[in-house]
């Protein structure tokens, strides 16, 4: 019994070393390019200007949707080219009406209006159809809370020249991270997701995540994919897979900067990450498979796909590795059982928001120029403590509809946004001095 | 000026030697184990980060002294909760121990950070869009 006990142990500490081990890999990665190249240009000029739609998936974002939209009209883009559709899904506040009266005053931006009998079946099926209407070469899609450079049209199409890339993803920074703890943390997160993760695993021609918004697809590939799954609560994580098993590159460009209102609570916090965990379980066990018998995927993108597809289960075997190593450490069972329980409180540090260690997090930030927000570092570990009884949840539910063959029913399950991000916009009424 | 400098490398490398001797010979090979560890990675990641050799070589001596004096007031912490409460205090410490030397390693590391020069080529502001 301690010895299938101790194997067990053996095999998730492995598991957790080789997530460290990978973790540490993008993190030298990153750290080598950013010492090559001071001034950071992924992609140089260039005269390819494809046509380009934008989907604007809304409901009930009458605090947010103007700020997108105005942004929009901003940007540094040939509007002849654009083509925005905002997708209001039914919304019962004012969203329609901000969206119609950009629509009245701007050609290129479009409204579809759909009805409570077909909307409210989730951002999927709004995607879906707002994607039936377009018609550009290019389709790029931005939530209603986000608020994009000027010039992120150009930036996220220009990898779209390579007929092999089929999808890009753009950076996304946090608009309120001033606001409080929860914000910094997230901020915090999405530094070692975005300025690390994402960034390494483009250098490595790994497969880069398409996080849902400020990124894009080709819209060829799109249609021959059959659009968004609505079934998949992370449609992002789905598409990323699809489009990697279909022999297409996902390319991130840091340079395509966007801002996201981030959750500003615990409860909120709790929502989204249920959200992400439970649809990332589910693309585990729709493509995982797919994933190791794929052709057209190289073995280091096997691996590395197959441990981010399964980076939700981690929080789930960290707890399971302390259950089962504390007995065996009670045991005294053997001397590699207490070596190897090093590795669980480092996990501790490790497997949160983007699941980015404390290195790869500090570096991230300090690669962004960011003195004082690495200083939140030693408070991850309550993020990670928070995300295990997220994962948890997220994994009994899955596991309960599985066993039952409840079918999951398509809905929104969205943040609400208060528009405060609009408090830290430079040339907002409200603006403020930001922290350095 | 480059004599001095000789020097005060050598000064560091031998704190960073005697404080992975002192903690393998006085305190326990756990606490060696981790100050490697902090040494590993304290070398691979942040020495490639702009800033001078010698400062960064300051930092990770003053993280090897900050370890080893955490490590020896938990191990005196130990021989005393054993003397007290046997061996019970033994297993609670063993399972703790590795938590407890986080709780130096990740501070020290985000601190550790701001002591090296900004990088410039930073795409991100502090959620100030402009």
């Amino acid at each position: 019994m301690i010895g299938i006990l101790e194997a067990f142990f053996v095999f998730l500490t492995g598991l957790m070393i080789v997530f460290l081990v990978r973790h540490y890999i993008f993190t030298l990665t990153v750290l080598r390019r950013a010492r090559k190249a001071q001034v950071k240009v992924q992609y140089g000029k260039s005269d390819y200007e494809p046509t380009v739609t934008i989907l604007v998936p809304a409901r009930n974002e009458e605090n947010v949707l103007g700020r997108l939209l105005q942004r929009l009209t901003e940007v540094t883009y040939p509007k002849n080219k654009m083509q925005i559709i905002v997708i209001d899904d039914a919304s019962t506040d004012k969203t329609g009406q901000i969206a119609k009266d950009f629509s009245n005053r701007h050609a290129f931006i479009e409204v579809l209006q759909r009805r409570q009998s077909e909307g409210g079946k989730g951002k999927t099926a709004a995607m879906n159809a707002g994607f039936g209407q377009s018609k550009g070469e290019i389709t790029l899609c931005f939530d209603a809370d986000y608020y994009p450079q000027r010039d992120i049209v150009e930036n996220l199409v220009r990898p779209f020249e390579d007929p092999k890339v089929g999808a890009v993803q753009g950076r996304v920074v946090v608009l309120n991270e001033p606001q409080n703890t929860v914000t910094r943390l997230v901020a915090l997160e999405r530094i070692g997701g975005y300025r690390v993760d994402q960034e390494a695993r483009d250098n490595l021609g790994l497969i880069a995540q398409f996080g849902g918004t400020v990124g894009g697809f080709r819209r060829s590939l799109l249609e021959s994919l059959g659009g968004w799954d609505e079934n998949i609560l992370a449609e992002d994580t789905d598409l990323t897979f699809r489009v990697a098993l279909a022999g297409y590159r996902i390319r991130y460009v840091g340079d395509a900067e966007c801002y996201e209102e981030a959750v500003d609570n615990w409860q909120a916090y709790f929502t989204q990450r249920y959200r992400w965990a439970k649809g990332h379980m589910q693309c585990c066990w729709k493509h995982s498979f797919s994933v190791l018998k794929s052709k057209k995927l190289g073995v280091a993108c096997k691996i590395d796909g197959l441990l981010l597809l399964n980076v939700y289960f981690m929080p789930l075997l960290v707890l399971i590795s302390i259950i089962v190593g504390v007995p065996l450490i009670l045991l005294h069972s053997s001397p590699v059982a207490s070596a190897l329980w090093f590795s669980v409180p480092i996990a501790l540090y490790s497997f949160v928001g983007n699941f980015a260690p404390f290195f790869e997090v500090g570096i991230g930030a300090h690669l962004d120029g960011r003195q004082r927000i690495q200083w939140l570092l030693p408070l991850l570990v309550f993020t990670f403590l928070y995300n295990v009884l997220i994962c948890v949840k997220a994994f009994m539910d899955l596991l309960g509809s599985k066993i039952m063959r409840r079918n999951h029913s398509p809905s929104w399950a969205k943040t609400h946004h208060l528009g405060t991000g609009n408090y830290y916009i430079a040339d907002s009424p409200t603006k403020r001095e930001v922290l350095p | 000026m480059k004599i001095s400098k000789t020097l005060l490398l050598i000064l560091y490398i031998e704190l960073i030697v005697i404080c992975l001797f002192g903690a393998f010979r006085f305190i326990n090979p756990q606490s060696t184990i981790t100050l490697l560890m902090f040494n590993f990675l304290f070398a691979s990641l942040t020495f490639q980060l702009k800033g001078s050799f010698h400062r960064k070589m300051g930092l990770l001596s003053a993280g090897n002294i900050v370890g080893l004096f955490w490590n020896f007031v938990f191990f005196c912490f130990s021989l005393e909760g054993t003397m007290l409460f046997g061996k019970t205090f033994v297993v609670a410490y063993t399972i703790i121990y590795p938590i407890l030397n986080l709780l130096w390693v990740v501070p020290f590391w985000s601190l550790s950070l701001s002591f090296l020069p900004k990088f410039q080529n930073s795409p991100a502001k502090s959620g100030c869009a402009t």
